[in-house]
């Protein structure tokens, strides 16, 4: 049994201007323990998927439909009264921005300290307690005197690790991370996905990695999913999807990425814009930036379907095996060798 | 080779105030403590550090939008570091910046076309018919639709923003462009873009740039020669090639693979130097060499007693670094990390699940 599952979920946002199709059909599922990475770029959907889950998405503003399991009970459509004991206790939450994130009229202890007390019958005492314990756990030096600082007195990393500790402190089964790196430096973004790996390992948690960043995927997820235009595009194992992508748009992620191990003279560049979601392009909604449209790509949207000889590897696109093959051997030459094939 | 920009021995000290009316310095941030590169015409200097080393700072001192404490600035063989505003106006005709974010760094008031002629109108040069046929012309240079003269800056996605910048910049066809940061708030396929872009540009034009980046990925692309700075000061200068295939200070080596590896076998099968803790405090920083607190290979009663100069690597005919005990091996061996706490790596996450 999936710790989550997601079914045909589909957001849509009411605008002046008309419904955009935030999430359209998207369905993954996640073991106890297990790590998935969500790719994609600003507006590609990652973010709202994941608000829809945890029931963050208004009602008021937003259409939702599908199913979403959590422990297989669900929970979309759920008021913040149906979520009590699984937002923030059984599901853990980071965002992006541990600035905005954060009370800045409160001391971080105390902030710690709620977030045990609304979910567990304890005096303030021993929600103080846990709150020391799980600050000193993502080694922040000198925990005892800095529970009684203000956000602002942290730096950028010692933030995060606040945020990370405010989702751990009720030991979540599920931990939901936004980019909880973008913001921070290389050497800090390392520190952070390092202390985030070794918490998974020690508590046993489920985690949802989402970030535009590729190398962050590699990293940490088992499993990853690549969305685009609200849709999944393609997802697999992390090893399967760096070694045989079977998409354009994953192609052309991995060959935009400037290396360090690899000297590139030109970076492949994935032409245009990401799609208006308001009013997606007929057909694949990749197909106004790939290299290897074709008429039907214009018409037709392509199924999720099954790589060659892999039941957990899915993709779509029109293009068939031979070709796919053939332009993923000659790209992946081109960057080993530092080359843009574009 | 002709030299376009020289920087010596560049500093910029803010004070730390106390008191409300009778404001006393109490101490000094030194956020630029001594800064010396040459830049080549046609050529990129890459810069690269952790916030807070004083990369930006020093950006700004360099277009003399902040006044230097000390040192001395030649721009195109003529002394720069304390010109009057008068002469500093023709200087600025031929430096220009870019910004970092390309929400805040242009008038959300103004048009497109507006805001890519006010350094023409600012120099005064040329006729409104000229400016109007420049500036067609170069949102056509920049991949932009020139028809989009008339547009307002939030009808633009980030990346076409950021192009509007480039276009500003260019604007006035200036020597050298200082681009701080230019690509960190975009999404990696438009961030790959805006690179080709500036690279484009650089051939067309003949550009010189001081290219400032926190990703080492990016400025490895970009860049004919990198220079490495921690708290103020460069620890490690050298040609892009020779810098990242042998790193010598640890704190490039640390910087170099604290990058995420898009390749997961790769990423597991290295090794990896993660530093403790945060830059410290430029107010108070460490003495001697001011990374020993967080360097790996640290050893006391010489990091902290004597403070290393630069350097030059053996072999290399530029490459220098600062360092009393420079890594040997890149990819490092075994036992390069000295002290126990930080040698980090163990697994990578990843690993334990297979």
């Amino acid at each position: 049994m999936a710790l989550l599952e997601v079914q045909d979920l589909h957001t849509r946002f009411r605008t002046e201007d008309g419904m955009v199709k935030a999430v359209s059909g998207v369905s993954f599922e996640l073991d106890r323990g297990e790590t998935l990475g969500v790719v994609g770029e600003s507006g590609s959907g990652k973010s709202v998927t994941f608000l829809t889950v945890m029931g963050l998405v208004d009602p008021r503003q937003a259409e939702m439909a599908g199913s979403v399991r959590f422990d297989d009970k669900e929970i979309l459509g759920l008021t913040t009264h149906g979520l009590k004991g699984i937002r923030g206790k059984r599901i853990g939450m980071i965002f992006q921005d541990p600035m905005t994130s954060l009370n800045p009229v409160k001391r971080i202890g105390w902030q710690l300290e709620e977030a045990v007390l609304i979910h567990n019958d304890v005096p303030r005492k021993e929600a103080r307690r846990r709150a020391l314990e799980v600050l000193e756990e993502v080694e922040i030096p000198k925990a005892d005197t800095r529970m009684d600082d203000y956000a602002h007195q942290f730096s950028g990393g010692m933030r995060q690790r606040v945020m990370i500790a405010m989702a751990l402190i009720n030991q979540p089964e599920l931990l939901i991370a936004d980019e909880p790196t973008t913001a921070l430096d290389v050497t800090t973004q390392a520190q952070i996905l390092r202390l985030i790996g070794k918490l998974q390992k020690d508590h046993g948690m489920a985690v949802v990695m989402i970030t535009h960043d590729l190398g962050v995927v590699a990293e940490l997820a088992n499993d990853v999913i690549v969305m685009y235009g609200g849709r999944i595009v393609e997802d697999a194992k992390v090893d399967d999807l760096f070694e045989k992508p079977e998409m354009p748009y994953t192609w052309g992620l991995l060959g935009s990425l400037p290396r360090v191990d690899v000297d590139v003279e030109r970076l492949e560049q994935i032409p245009g814009q990401p799609p208006s979601l308001l009013r997606p392009p007929p057909g694949c909604a990749f197909n106004p930036r790939c290299a290897y449209v074709f008429d039907r790509c214009r018409t037709e949207l392509p199924e999720l379907r099954a790589a060659e000889g892999k039941d957990d590897h899915h993709f779509r696109c029109h293009l068939d095996g031979a070709d796919r093959a053939r332009i993923w051997t000659q790209k992946a030459a081109a960057i080993a060798r530092g080359e843009s094939a574009a | 080779m002709s030299e376009l920009l020289v920087v010596e021995d560049l500093q910029k000290y803010f004070p730390v105030t106390r008191g409300l009316v009778f404001q006393k310095a109490i101490a000094q941030v030194k956020a630029v403590d001594g800064v010396s590169f040459t830049v080549e015409a046609g050529q990129t200097l890459g810069v690269v550090g952790e916030s807070g080393c004083g990369k930006s700072t020093m950006a700004r001192c360099i277009a003399r939008l902040l006044e230097p404490t000390g040192g001395k600035i030649i721009f195109d063989g003529r002394d720069i570091t304390h010109l009057g505003n008068q002469d500093m106006r023709m200087i600025r005709r031929e430096m220009m910046m870019v910004f970092q974010d390309p929400y805040a760094s242009l008038n959300a008031r103004k048009r497109v076309g507006a805001i890519i002629a006010e350094p023409l109108e600012v120099h005064d040069i040329g006729s409104a018919a000229d400016r109007k046929r420049r500036v067609q012309e170069l949102l056509e240079i920049v991949g932009l639709n020139p028809e989009h003269y008339n547009r307002f800056p939030h009808e633009f996605s980030g990346g076409q923003r950021q192009r509007i910048g480039i276009a500003r910049a260019l604007s006035i066809n200036p020597k050298l462009i200082i681009c701080d940061e230019p690509v960190s708030a975009l999404d990696v396929s438009v961030q790959a873009q805006i690179l080709n872009l500036l690279k484009d540009l650089q051939r067309d034009f003949d550009l010189t740039y001081v290219f400032i980046a926190h990703d080492l990925n990016v400025v490895r692309h970009v860049s004919d020669r990198v220079m490495v700075m921690y708290l103020g000061r460069p620890v490690e200068t050298g040609s892009s090639k020779e810098l990242y295939a042998a790193p010598k200070h640890p704190y490039s080596g640390a910087l170099l693979s604290a990058v995420p590896i898009a390749d997961p076998k790769l990423g597991r099968a290295r090794e990896q130097i993660v530093l403790e803790g945060d830059v410290p405090s430029p107010i108070n920083p460490p003495a001697a060499c001011r990374f020993h607190p967080r360097c790996p290979r640290f050893v006391d009663g010489k990091c902290n007693v004597d403070e290393p100069v630069m350097t030059r690597a053996p072999g290399a005919s530029d490459h220098e670094y600062a360092c009393h005990f420079p890594l040997e091996h890149w990819p490092m061996g075994e036992g390069e990390l000295r002290r126990a706490g930080a040698v980090a790596q163990e697994p990578a996450p990843a690993a334990s699940f297979d």
